[in-house]
């Protein structure tokens, strides 16, 4: 990781010469003090004779500098903080978009992301702080040397007590504060997960009135939280205190030290103090110290790890052909899965579109997806997703994710198929209208269509979709159908359909039953070596529930529905099979 | 106030000894007693503060977290809050308060009292050192009102440029599965790079402003030291151009050298905690968002004999639902239907009273206002406190005794879970419901909402997730509660739809 960004430089420097001012203009002013009573109480031809033109100029010089280069220190700092963490952020969005997302960690749930800000924040600081560091250093070496006019034994007394200093700052700040530090973030993340389900279950609660009740059960992990910070807050007192005790020390040995004229002693005592004074400054990166490593080990795992994906073509070559259990599809042929709620027609639909892997009786091209890689197989798929997940941004911008190079026209053109054009037209901002989070503006319905939409115009050989006439009226699916009918037939595109609803079905010329996919037997062909494992429905959705808890919301709920009933008497009519394709 | 003290016990002692010094003297033991007294006295101040500031700011606290967290979780709200939301404001937003209550409230108050502090104590030893001083602050304060509000809107700003950037990153990163699956990784990946370096350039604009009422601090505290050490310096010369106002030895001259920086000090301690300042303030503003909305004057809750909706209308930033017309006879079974996210729920919440109505009313059949003791509530995950199974179930009724428990405990299929474990009813369970699926904690719900023996039922996805059999079982149950009572159920089930008197399509 580039922790000295460029930039840093000018910022180290505004910072040295802040602090080297500052401890000249109280050293100076000591001395000129000093030795102005000197020459004043020798009589009235020492005063006159006394230059303190040099003097009195350099200090207000030196007041001006201090304020100058202090002003340069945070802002050139800042700059280049800002900078490098900006490169930081897209470096490091490039290299967890180049995970494949079937085995990366995912990062979907707010608490990985959450962690990801607080770790780039925390090196921010950092970053900022690092001139501060290094002036420290400067500012530590200008007092020793103007110490030094006072006897080589207070300068070596200062030397020593500032080389103790950051080891003591460093002992002290994790004595004082890691155990609370840790305390509090376990009893941070308790509350957190007990507070959650807590308000997960807000209506009964409220319904029952028994929200005191609960908060009193809070109550125990809240008291452990405060005691944690407060042990927090008091260390870092208590080693503020102690830097301060220990300025006051050093000044004293200082004094009792120093040799020669005093206002070379009272130049040392200042520059003393100022030195203490600017080191102890450094108690905060000391107090944060856990906390950073931390988040730079993290971050450093990511922009380690991350293998580069091997880059294969966006485009297909020639289309793929997709088995499904013992159907065999051209390019082109429109399949409808059919099947019961949660017996993993989304999962399959997924394994395809590469986002997971789930053993299944499928095949790409004669191997099994997990053969593929994410890229390859999303050259061939385009999912409309049952979810139909949004960016936050404008709908053109979602549009526009689907491939390079789409223009305005290609939007309407797709917009029109999706029956969302007219809609998005009376929209004041049309195709610029921001959709905000989970698709804000929008309808259930409408969002689908945005989705469906969306895969139109990634111009992929099969078209995945999931639910894609959900929560739209009859007339509108109908239009919606026939035009995504008329759509496949000038494309030529495949099509794999799960859906509940019969219109959509009328789009598939051939069905096929999910059990069929899930739990046929692994026949013994050449390219099956993938461990492949037989599953029944139930444990496959149990499966599903422990991996992602949180696409629960997401999965389909119809227990059983009026429609299925009906398919499910309906068997594969072999009359609408295609011939089977040799391998 | 002590620290003020130290600060000039600490300042006398070094002037003490540079006054012996330069009489040609060693400094003497008091030299040394002042110093070291003065720092311990200023450490154990700083000790102390922190122990008061801390342990007042958890007290405020903590009185806040008691009127918010009943609030959140069981208080009208005006918008409905997802949990995680609701997390932030009763942990993060506290949070943020307390910080700044701990850290800013203790050094506002200082920063009033120890400049003038400060000035006293020089004025006893300068006078005019103490002018001086008073006369750099003058300009100061003229210079913070100038600078310090270009400043505060310019680092708002900067605060709301950077939430967005983070809003942006956390955006893309969640959506990770959707921008790989259309391969736009690199696309995405230059629109975050333009929009951080954007934002990064942006904000060091702002904070060529923002830094600058930290300059006119450090400009004018640097400047009352280098005024004080050049007037000291002449008038121990004995070299003012002006008759001199006062004599100055250099012992004293010197301590109102040493005390110089301290007159701004207590200012630059205030600049460097606004930031947790600013933090506290939007977290207060924040919460009073969802403070509790006045009650409208309510109409007197009368007996259940049915429930009555009309043109309920929910408004909130982005979401409209409704109008809905809803009539529900004593023993009743209506659907409410919709596609995910429609506000099926939000639906039932408003009718419960949990949130606030945009229009509309929410009655009984006769015109009164419901009770809300007389609403149950069946949820899709239910609640689940630590403690027996029993327990839970009787939640909302407490004077249950066990066989009623039992016997409702049957009636929902919770029989098969008390037989296959020795504890029966007694079975313990923590708040995650741990050992229980998802389908038993359903039920749970289910047989807490039929002991409260409320006349209306709401019911949120009670078939949702289920194999076939559980939820033919728990369609059964509902079919067979609407003989009793009245339900109302959001649901996806179509089954479930086409057993019920109404079905109402979101």
């Amino acid at each position: 990781m580039n922790m000295r960004p460029t930039g840093m430089r000018w910022a180290t420097l505004a910072a040295s010469v802040a602090s080297i001012s500052a401890i000249l203009l109280l050293g100076l002013s000591g001395w000129f003090l000093t030795a102005a009573a000197l020459a004043g109480a020798s009589g009235v031809t020492a005063a006159l004779a006394f230059n303190y033109l040099i003097p009195s100029a350099a200090i207000r010089l030196f007041a001006l500098l201090r304020t100058g280069s202090r002003y340069g220190e945070r802002l050139l700092s800042h700059r280049a903080a800002l900078r490098a963490m900006a490169d930081l952020r897209s470096d490091l969005f490039r290299k967890l978009a180049a995970q494949d997302g079937r085995t990366a960690p995912s990062l979907s749930g707010g608490d990985a992301s959450a962690r990801l800000l607080g770790d780039i924040d925390a090196l921010e600081d950092l970053v900022i702080r690092q001139p501060a560091r290094f002036a420290a250093l400067i500012a530590a070496a200008t007092s020793i040397a103007l110490v030094a006019f006072a006897g080589w034994q207070a300068a070596l007394a200062l030397t020593v007590m500032l080389a103790i200093l950051p080891l003591l700052l460093r002992l002290l700040a994790g004595r004082l504060t890691r155990e609370p530090a840790q305390a509090a973030a376990d009893a941070l993340g308790a509350l957190r997960t007990q507070f959650v389900e807590y308000a997960a279950a807000r209506p009964e609660i409220a319904a029952y009135g028994l929200a005191e009740r609960v908060a009193a059960r809070l109550e125990a992990t809240s008291a452990t939280l405060d005691a944690a910070r407060k042990g927090l807050f008091v260390g870092e007192g208590v080693l503020a205190a102690i830097m301060l005790a220990y300025g006051g020390a050093t000044v004293a040995l200082v004094l009792a030290l120093a040799t020669g004229p005093a206002p070379v002693v009272a130049l040392a005592l200042l520059a003393a103090a100022a030195a203490v004074e600017a080191m102890a400054g450094l108690s905060r990166t000391a107090l944060k110290r856990a906390s950073v490593d931390a988040a730079v080990h993290r971050l450093d795992a990511i922009a380690d790890t991350a293998p580069p994906r091997p880059q294969a073509p966006a485009e297909a070559m020639t289309p793929a052909r997709v088995r499904l259990g013992k159907i065999r599809l051209r390019p082109g042929a429109r399949i409808a899965v059919i099947g019961e709620s949660g017996s993993g027609k989304t999962i399959l639909l997924e394994t395809l579109a590469g986002l997971r892997n789930a053993p299944l009786d499928i095949t790409v091209d004669h191997l099994s997806p997990a053969r593929w890689s994410a890229t390859q197989l999303r050259a061939h798929f385009a999912l409309a997703a049952q979810d139909a997940p949004m960016l936050a941004g404008t709908i053109a911008d979602n549009l526009r994710l689907a491939r390079a190079g789409v223009t305005k026209d290609d939007m309407w053109q797709a917009l029109h198929t999706a029956c969302l054009d007219t809609r998005v037209a009376s929209a004041p901002a049309g195709l610029d209208t921001i959709l905000g989070e989970a698709g804000g503006i929008l309808s259930g319905g409408e969002r689908k269509r945005l989705s469906l939409a969306r895969a139109l115009l990634a111009g992929r050989p099969w078209l995945l979709l999931d639910e894609p006439t959900e929560g739209l009226d009859a007339a509108t699916e109908s239009v919606v159908i026939a035009r995504l009918g008329a759509w496949l037939d000038a494309t030529a595109t495949g099509l794999i359909l799960v859906s509940h609803r019969a219109m959509p079905l009328t789009l598939a010329d051939q069905r096929i039953a999910i059990g069929d996919i899930v739990s046929s037997e692994p026949d013994a062909q050449p390219d099956t070596d993938h461990q492949r494992i037989k599953m029944d429905p139930h444990i496959l959705r149990a499966d599903r529930r422990c991996i992602e808890p949180r696409r629960r919301a997401d999965l389909d709920i119809f227990g059983v529905d009026v429609d299925k009933e009906s398919l499910r008497n309906i068997d594969i009519d072999p009359g609408l099979r295609r011939p089977a394709e040799t391998v | 106030m002590f620290d003020v003290l130290g600060a000039a016990l600490f300042a006398f002692g070094i002037a003490s000894a540079v006054g012996h010094l330069a009489g040609g003297a060693a400094p003497g033991i008091t030299a040394y007693l002042a110093i070291l007294l003065g720092t311990l006295m200023r450490a154990g101040t700083i000790i102390a503060v922190h122990r008061v500031a801390i342990d007042a700011a958890q007290a405020s606290s903590a009185a806040l977290r008691g009127r918010l967290i009943p609030q959140l979780l069981g208080g009208v709200l005006p918008r409905p809050i997802l949990a995680g939301e609701s997390a932030t404001f009763a942990i993060d937003h506290v949070a943020a308060i307390e910080a700044s209550n701990a850290r800013f409230a203790p050094v506002r108050l200082h920063a009033a009292l120890g400049p003038v502090l400060v000035m006293a104590i020089v004025a006893a030893v300068s006078w005019v050192a103490a002018l001086i001083m008073l006369l750099t602050l003058l300009p100061f304060v003229l210079g913070m009102i100038l600078a310090g509000s270009a400043a505060r809107q310019a680092s708002e700003r900067q605060l709301a440029a950077l939430s967005a950037l983070s809003g942006l990153f956390v955006d893309r990163l969640r959506n990770l599965a959707l921008i790989h699956h259309f391969g736009a990784e690199e696309r995405v990946a230059r629109q975050v790079s333009a929009a951080t370096r954007a934002v990064a350039d942006r904000t060091v604009l702002v904070l060529r402003a923002a830094f600058l009422s930290g300059a006119v601090l450090e400009f004018f505290a640097a400047l009352a030291v280098a005024l004080i050490a050049v007037y000291c310096g002449f008038s121990l010369l004995g070299l003012l151009p002006f008759p001199a106002p006062e004599t100055l030895t250099l012992t004293s001259a010197f301590f109102v050298l040493a005390m110089a920086p301290e007159f701004y000090l207590p200012m630059r301690r205030l600049a460097a905690a606004y930031h947790e300042k600013q933090l506290g303030e939007a977290a207060t503003a924040a919460l009073a968002t969802i403070a509790p909305e006045q009650p409208v004057a309510a109409r007197p809750t009368g007996m259940f004999t049915g429930l009555h909706v009309a043109s309920l209308r929910l408004d909130w930033p982005g979401v409209t639902i409704g109008p809905i017309a809803l009539t529900l006879g004593l023993r009743d079974l209506v659907v409410l239907t919709g596609p995910t996210g429609s506000g099926k729920t939000s639906v039932l919440a408003a009718i419960a009273g949990q949130c606030a109505l945009s229009g509309g009313s929410v009655a009984t059949a006769n015109g009164c206002a419901l009770d809300p003791a007389d609403i149950a509530w069946a949820a899709q995950r239910a609640l689940l406190l630590p403690g027996t199974l029993a327990d839970n179930i009787a939640l909302a009724a407490p004077h249950a005794t066990p066989e009623m428990i039992r016997a409702v405990a049957d009636r929902v299929g919770l029989g098969a879970l008390l037989r296959d474990r020795c504890e029966g009813l007694n079975l313990q369970i923590d708040h995650r419901g741990s050992g229980l699926s998802g389908g038993e904690r359903r039920r749970i719900g289910l047989a807490r909402a039929i002991l409260s023996g409320r006349p209306l039922l709401l019911c949120d996805e009670p078939t949702a997730d289920l194999d076939g059999d559980s939820a033919a079982e728990i369609r059964a149950l509902l079919l067979d509660l609407s003989r009793e009572r009245c339900l109302l159920v959001a649901t996806h089930d179509r089954v479930l739809a086409a057993a019920a008197r109404l079905v109402v399509a979101l």
